[in-house]
């Protein structure tokens, strides 16, 4: 299975259930498809998140990160990169932004 | 006479509280986010507070148990097509949610009402406690909005809402830099009134041009809603009415960025002066605060346990607060200090913390 990534930054905005601590880097499993695809398995499970990683108009965040395998994703605006299924998709804060 | 608090810095919450005649802080929410502005709800207490997240983007945050715990709100978005066009030059671009600049409560008898001002320019409404948000397009939409453009930030943005308390469908808003803007029908049509206002910064034949006014912070006395008080990037107005008035007798300096009004003597107002324009600091390195009591006629220059020896303090729009009684205030600044006075600036106290640099103040309960 592919997997998503979100760094500790992101994932202490996931929802709580009472959890004392953040928990830290977070590793999801998705179904393959394309970035946008991954992404929209992630959001179905937690829906706040999608403004945390987009903006209103579905482009990756100005200050955010994906990289996928590897390597940084060449279009803010265009998630339909194809990923394998064993694909590893990083979210994560850019250096700049904080 | 409120005992609270709500202080939004650049690294977090912090909610102040009086016991025992001495302010301390006794809550610390979000430490190390970027907290823009924290809001008291009157009708029902909860406490909102607007988050920019630098890589995350803008969040809107409610607390109903006074900031013990705080659940996720929605936040105003941009549609498809929605553009920013500016009217000093820069190409126009896709209109995204920059900065929740503003957010005021309804009235009592609109339950849910919230108004939110944004950069880029967009004044949004919920009817829903923020679950939801509406662009007010009549506002947006309007041709004369593409004039507007960012003073301090890139693009424009609406940083004062004013609410009539008489009635609640009569609404003026600040634009930084577009004039002020009214509506009487619940935000449906809009029109300019910033005229009188007067544009330092603007060729001559666009100085009295409403819609190129850079209105810092504009706020209305709720006793006499027909007054309002307006802090301009150069200078002090006025306004009962009809065309906005210039205030040119404040001490040490008509530039600056806050203002607050008493709640019921409309004559009664407060500014934080700073030199001007291209030095943002006070006037000869002392923080100080000018009252009026008679309409701008004349200003004290209040100084009373305020630094005044190499004291660099900038106070920002939202960062001075007054309390429903009109006998409490407080101001922060932009690097972290932070005064009480409950005498309507008599005397001040200095809070014994140093804060991240201060964005917003305000009164949480009456």
């Amino acid at each position: 299975m592919a997997k998503v990534v979100l760094s500790s930054a992101l994932s202490r905005w996931l929802p709580q259930s009472g959890a004392a601590q953040p928990p830290g880097e977070v590793a999801l499993t998705v179904a393959g498809g394309s970035v946008a695809d991954a992404l929209e398995q992630v959001f179905a499970r937690y829906p706040n998140l999608r403004g945390y990683v987009l903006d209103e108009h579905g482009t990756v965040r100005h200050h955010l990160a994906l990289f996928v395998d590897g390597a940084a994703i060449g279009d803010k605006h265009d998630l339909s990169q194809a990923i394998g299924k064993d694909s590893e998709i990083y979210v994560m804060q850019a250096l700049s932004g904080g | 006479m409120s005992d609270v608090l709500l202080v939004s810095t650049r690294k977090g919450l912090f909610v102040l509280e009086r016991g025992n005649g001495a302010w301390r802080i006794t809550r610390r929410e979000f430490l190390g986010d970027n907290v823009a502005l924290a809001m008291c709800d009157p009708r029902d207490g909860s406490w909102y507070a607007a988050l920019d997240l630098g890589h995350f983007g803008n969040k809107l945050q409610r607390s109903s148990d006074r900031g013990a715990t705080w659940s996720e709100c929605a936040v105003p978005a941009y549609g498809e097509g929605d553009e920013v066009g500016t009217g000093d030059g820069k190409p126009p671009v896709t209109a995204t949610l920059r900065l929740i600049w503003s957010l005021e409560p309804g009235s009592s008898g609109q339950p849910g009402r919230l108004w939110a001002g944004t950069i880029p320019g967009g004044l949004f409404r919920s009817d829903d406690h923020g679950a939801s948000w509406q662009l007010m397009r009549g506002l947006w939409d309007l041709p004369e909005r593409r004039g507007w453009f960012g003073g301090g930030y890139d693009q424009p943005g609406i940083h004062s809402i004013c609410i009539d308390p008489n009635d609640a469908r009569k609404l003026r808003v600040g634009v930084s830099t577009g004039g002020v803007w009214a509506s009487d029908d619940d935000g449906a049509t809009w029109s300019q009134c910033a005229k009188g206002m007067r544009a330092e910064y603007m060729p001559p034949d666009r100085a009295y041009d409403p819609n190129v006014q850079d209105v810092h912070r504009m706020v209305q006395c709720r006793g006499n809603p027909k007054r309002f008080w307006a802090q301009h990037h150069n200078g002090v107005f006025r306004n009962d009415g009809g065309d906005w008035r210039e205030i040119t007798s404040v001490s040490p300096s008509v530039f600056g960025f806050a203002v607050a009004v008493h709640p019921r003597d409309a004559d009664t107002a407060w500014f934080v002066p700073a030199t001007k324009d291209v030095r943002r600091i006070p006037v000869d390195g002392k923080v100080v605060v000018a009252r009026t009591r008679d309409g701008g006629e004349s200003f004290e220059v209040l100084r009373d346990n305020l630094p005044q020896r190499d004291a660099y303090d900038l106070t920002l729009r939202h960062a001075l607060a007054i309390d429903a009684t009109g006998e409490r205030l407080a101001f922060g600044s932009t690097t972290g200090g932070f005064w009480i006075t409950e005498d309507q600036g008599d005397h001040w106290r200095v809070l014994d913390a140093r804060l991240p640099p201060v964005h917003a103040v305000s009164f949480a309960g009456e």
